[in-house]
């Protein structure tokens, strides 16, 4: 019985274990892998780590990451260490209600803590603003700066708050180990109070304040979430930069870093218990009375010459990183810089190094989901970056809102090369505010394995036949606007009873179980997983999504559809405006153009580089790029005939818009 | 005895209105062994930790040679402390523990004609002086031990060291010997007095242990509930004890309700004892003190009081009897057995009865009807340590 009891246990943490690690370990395992699958081995590699390395994006965050973890943790373990000290010196009831307060931050929700900071600071920011335009106004010797932005210092100040919990919870029980009277014993000796604290406290205290420091720095390498809402848009952490990545699909780059940071940390976790297990069984020598044998006794008659030495050599180590790190930090201080915020691989990523090197300008290059979510980042303060890429029909909401700064066109030449069938469009009319990014058409993508006969209509969107095999849009505009098509309304219809028909018709399809999700940029895993049939998306990403899965398939139905343009435009009152624009120009430009185009697979609005499209291809590929490709990037006239261009809707609308889409409840 | 060192003058403390020491007055001379006695809460902690400038007293004047000393930092008083668990620094060795307190040390520059330049003591000063102590507490050849590679008794003297290393005029003890076991305990006794005598200083010393305070001390304080009981040599502590208190706490009592119906005679169990005490008013009641030592037993006629043994215990030198005299129940300690349920009579000579006046504690003490569970707790409170030190209260 017993035996089989133990063989029994064995068995289930044998599960346990492999419940836990099983997933980080195919992680790490395909971090090796030769090809790009997340599925099948193809070989043994360490491209991905390779390529890591050379991706300029992770190692920016590598380095804003080690930054800031630095950072926080000296401030941190400073701080936290001298708040245990007034702890400890509060009397008993005090002190309780003190620890309780403190460990509440650390059981708090990430999000609730990120959120919270996240308004504290916009709050902060707009209590300052008024506060130094007063100073400013009434006197001319002190200039202060009107407007703060997130930022590395609002992500420090996170980082900080959130790691000095833990490390007073590591250096009090070392103060309450220690025997009280030894400070006054070495106060007896001569001390002063700030001389014990050097010479008795500290030493006694060091193992908890170093797995403290430990313990913190493992905690901002670590953390995410409360980074996201509070590190704004100039930096990005790894672990950003990681789910930022993996909003498309998951890629071995992605199983290289995370292998790395799962290392690191692991390393970091190793390293804080066996110090403290060491601690431990000190303790534990020291609590009981010893009985020394000789050779015991002769161990420790012996003095240490070498003890002193590991000390120094650590004492460096830390100062020389510190001072390392600050002075690369202060290296890009006087750097000009342009935030940017655009979509998720939506550029090629050495246009941003390309300019880098050519203007001395710093990109912070971050992306949004959608339309609506950008605008939503916009109007809570937290999104302070100085060009965005939104579409037609957010443009036109914003300039409505003032949101927009016009543009200096004689800083942008470029916009010369512009096509003129995309100057001027509705949202932009008389073109002053904008300059067209990329545009494409909607459609619908569908797996041929899983569906045989051809897709000509979007009904298909909202019949049984496919249902759980569909994917829907997660954005209130697109997925309206697929339901109002397969009803044959316009797109841009204000009429509340179609709206109504519309959701209606998107409700039903939901009920009925039609949709397997609504997803974003999550499709391209469906997709090329084959894990669902049918997709609503955009041209071109359907063109990467087909280079990774050859039996997808694009149509644009019958009934029409949206063709949008995405333009870049700059923020009112935009810190950076002259880096900005020197920023759309370079993009505008025929080669960006044609880098973006070739990356990206969506239409160029820059007439040479469409035009030249075919030709760059064949030089790049040694092939030629077929008609069909060509004309699902762009589309030709007879198509755009067919669509229509979403137009900014009124505001009672855009209400009943989200009145709607909420009652969907996605 | 030579000149007062230091005084306390109408000292109280209180720690959130709760009052520790009620207006304590008191000197201690010159190069005397004194003893803060009392039980656990009695404020004698307290009062050594205004001596040694570890708190301020919240009203009242503590005086170094005759200078006013309330608000002198520890650290600049003539004065050194051994403390409860000895506070050895843990990540120094013997050495560096000893020399702690003459590393801190600065001095005036000899060289220095105004005086005003601070030097540190040499190296080879400090060698020689660390040295020297190793060799009074004999424990040369431990320099470079770690303190928690040393015994209990060798912890105890490397903190005596550390702290006469410093030549102070004034060493405080804070139960130094409480953590030992008891025969490392009574050899400490010797070797502290003899340290004491060698260095010729003053010393304080606080215990709860009243075979400790007799032992060495020159004058023992008597402390309780934050006032003073009784000052006195260990002689007249004990033989003289002022109330029922000190005389319970002292050794062991019996406290017998009594009247003085006029000088040398004091009556009790409705008989009149003849006595050495004088000075009472006429017919005034009083606490009987009658140590269990000084009872002899005599058979029943010829005794002034009968009564019936109720338990016998054997404690190696003598017996410890409880003797139940009326309902009230005495402890006696003799040489002779006597069965359990047998009727005995005792004698009491004039010079083993000590009448005091009543007091607040007349009645709470001197009965043994509860005679096992009080030596129980004299048991815990001779091995356990006083809480008073751990001072989250302090």
């Amino acid at each position: 019985m017993k035996t089989r009891n133990s063989a029994f246990n064995r068995i289930f943490t044998f599960l346990v274990f492999l419940f836990l690690y099983a997933p980080i370990l195919v992680l790490i395992v395909f971090s090796f892998n030769e090809g790009n699958s997340n599925t099948v081995w193809t070989g043994f590699s360490l491209n991905w780590y390779k390529e890591l390395f050379q991706d300029r994006l992770i190692m920016r965050s590598v380095y804003t990451t080690l930054l800031v973890s630095l950072l926080a943790t000296v401030i941190s373990t400073f701080a936290g260490t001298f708040a245990a000290i007034g702890f400890y010196n509060l009397r008993r009831k005090k002190r309780a209600v003190l620890n309780t307060i403190n460990n509440i931050p650390m059981m708090n929700a990430d999000i609730v803590t990120g959120v919270a900071m996240c308004l504290f600071f916009v709050a902060f920011f707009g209590l300052w603003s008024s506060f130094a335009e007063w100073i400013n106004s009434v006197q001319t010797l002190v200039q202060l700066p009107e407007r703060l932005t997130l930022g590395f210092g609002t992500l420090l100040i996170a980082h900080i708050s959130f790691n000095i919990p833990y490390v007073i919870l590591s250096v009090s029980p070392k103060l309450r180990q220690m025997d009280k009277n030894l400070v006054d014993a070495a106060m007896d000796l001569g001390c002063t109070w700030m001389q014990a604290f050097w010479k008795v406290i500290l030493p006694e205290i060091k193992p908890g304040i170093v797995s403290g420091a430990l313990t913190a720095f493992t905690m901002s390498v670590d953390d995410f979430i409360i980074s996201y809402f509070t590190a704004g848009s100039s930096s990005s952490t790894l672990a950003m930069t990681i789910y930022g990545m993996t909003k498309k699909r998951v890629t071995p780059e992605i199983n290289a870093i995370s292998t790395l940071l799962f290392v690191t940390v692991l390393l970091l976790l190793v390293i804080t218990n066996i110090r403290e297990a060491r601690q431990e069984q000190l303790a534990l020598r020291r609590r009981k009375i010893p009985t020394v044998t000789a050779a015991e006794a002769a161990r420790y008659d012996k003095p240490n010459r070498f003890r002193g030495v590991p000390k120094y050599v650590g004492a460096a180590a830390v100062a020389v990183l510190l001072v390392g790190t600050v002075v690369v930090a202060g290296r890009n201080a006087g750097q000009p810089v342009v935030n940017v915020c655009s979509w998720g691989e939506y550029i090629d990523e050495s246009l941003i190094t390309q300019f880098e090197e050519e203007t001395g300008i710093l990109v912070n290059y971050q992306t949004a989901e959608s339309n609506e979510a950008l605008y939503s980042l916009l109007k809570s303060g937290a999104g302070d970056y100085d060009v965005i890429v939104p579409s037609d029909y957010m443009i036109s909401q914003l300039i409505e809102e003032d949101m927009l700064e016009k543009l200096d066109y004689r800083n942008i030449p470029n916009f010369e090369q512009i096509a003129d069938r995309f100057k001027n469009l509705p949202y932009d009319p008389n073109n002053e505010y904008t300059v067209p990014y990329m545009w494409g058409t909607v459609g619908i993508i569908y797996n041929t394995t899983l569906v045989d006969k051809p897709i000509t209509s979007w009904e298909v969107m909202f019949s049984d036949e496919y249902a759980g095999n569909v994917l829907m849009f997660r954005n209130s505009r697109d997925a309206m606007a697929t339901a109002l098509l397969c009803l044959g309304y316009d797109l841009n219809t204000t009429d509340e009873m179609k709206l109504r028909e519309a959701q209606q018709l998107l409700v039903d399809a939901k009920k009925r179980g039609v949709y397997q999700s609504f997803v974003m940029d999550e499709i391209y895993g469906k997709m090329e997983g084959g894990n669902a049939a049918i997709g609503a998306y955009y041209a071109g990403d359907f063109l990467s999504m087909r280079d990774n899965n050859e039996d997808l398939a694009f149509v644009i139905p019958d009934e029409g559809s949206n063709w949008f343009v995405d333009a870049m435009c700059v923020l009112k009152d935009a810190p950076h405006k002259e880096e900005a624009e020197a920023w759309i120009n370079f993009i505008a430009s025929k080669e960006a153009n044609l880098a973006n185009m070739d990356f990206i697979w969506y239409a160029s609005p820059n007439e040479e580089a469409l035009e030249e499209y075919p030709a760059y291809y064949e030089a790049e590929y040694e092939e030629a790029l077929d008609q069909e490709t060509f004309e699902i990037i762009a589309a030709p006239q007879e198509t755009l005939d067919r669509c229509q261009m979403y137009v900014v809707l009124p505001a009672e609308t855009r209400a009943l818009y989200t009145k709607l889409w909420t009652e969907l409840g996605i | 005895m030579s000149k007062e060192l230091i005084r306390l003058q109408d000292v109280c403390m209180a720690f959130d209105d709760e009052l520790v020491l009620d207006h304590i007055n008191l000197y201690i001379k010159d190069k005397e062994f004194l003893t803060l006695l009392g039980p656990s809460g009695c404020g004698k902690t307290t009062t050594l930790r205004i001596i040694g400038g570890f708190m301020t007293p919240t009203s009242g004047d503590v005086l170094f040679d005759g200078v006013r000393i309330n608000d002198i930092p520890p650290y600049q008083r003539q004065i050194n402390t051994v403390f409860q668990k000895y506070a050895l620094f843990p990540h120094l060795n013997v050495y560096e523990n000893i020399a702690f307190g003459l590393r801190m040390q600065r001095r005036p520059d000899p060289k220095d004609p105004t005086g005003k330049r601070k030097i540190r003591i040499p190296e080879d000063e400090i060698h020689q002086r660390v040295m020297e102590m190793l060799e009074v507490i004999n424990l040369k050849g431990f320099e470079h031990r770690k303190p928690d590679a040393l015994s209990g008794g060798q912890q105890q003297r490397v903190a005596i060291a550390r702290a006469l290393v410093n030549r102070p005029k004034v060493l405080l003890l804070d139960e130094p010997l409480a953590a030992l076991d008891l025969k490392l305990r009574k050899d400490m006794q010797i070797e502290l007095k003899r340290i004491q005598q060698q260095v010729g200083i003053t010393f304080i010393f606080v215990t709860h242990d009243q075979e400790e305070a007799l032992t060495m001390s020159d004058t023992v304080v008597v402390m309780n509930k934050g006032t003073i009981q009784q000052i006195g040599t260990p002689e007249d502590i004990y033989n003289e004890p002022k109330n029922a208190f000190v005389a319970d706490f002292i050794g062991e009592s019996n406290i017998i309700d009594g009247v003085m119906v006029r000088d040398n005679y004091v009556k009790m169990y409705g008989r009149e004892f003849y006595c050495l005490d004088s000075g009472f008013a006429p017919n005034e009641p009083v606490d009987v003190v009658i140590r269990p030592e000084d009872i002899d037993i005599v058979p029943v006629e010829q005794g002034q009081i009968t009564g019936t043994v109720t338990t016998v215990t054997f404690k190696g030198m003598q017996y410890d009897i409880i003797v139940d005299f009326k309902g009230f129940k005495w402890l006696i300690q003799t040489t002779d057995y006597s069965p359990v349920g047998a009727r005995i009579g005792i004698k009491l000579d004039p010079d083993s009865i000590h009448v005091m006046k009543k007091s607040e504690y007349s009645g709470m003490f001197g009965d043994y009807s509860s005679f096992s569970e009080e030596y129980d707790e004299l048991d815990d409170a001779s091995t356990g340590s006083d809480e008073e030190g751990n001072g989250d209260e302090t």
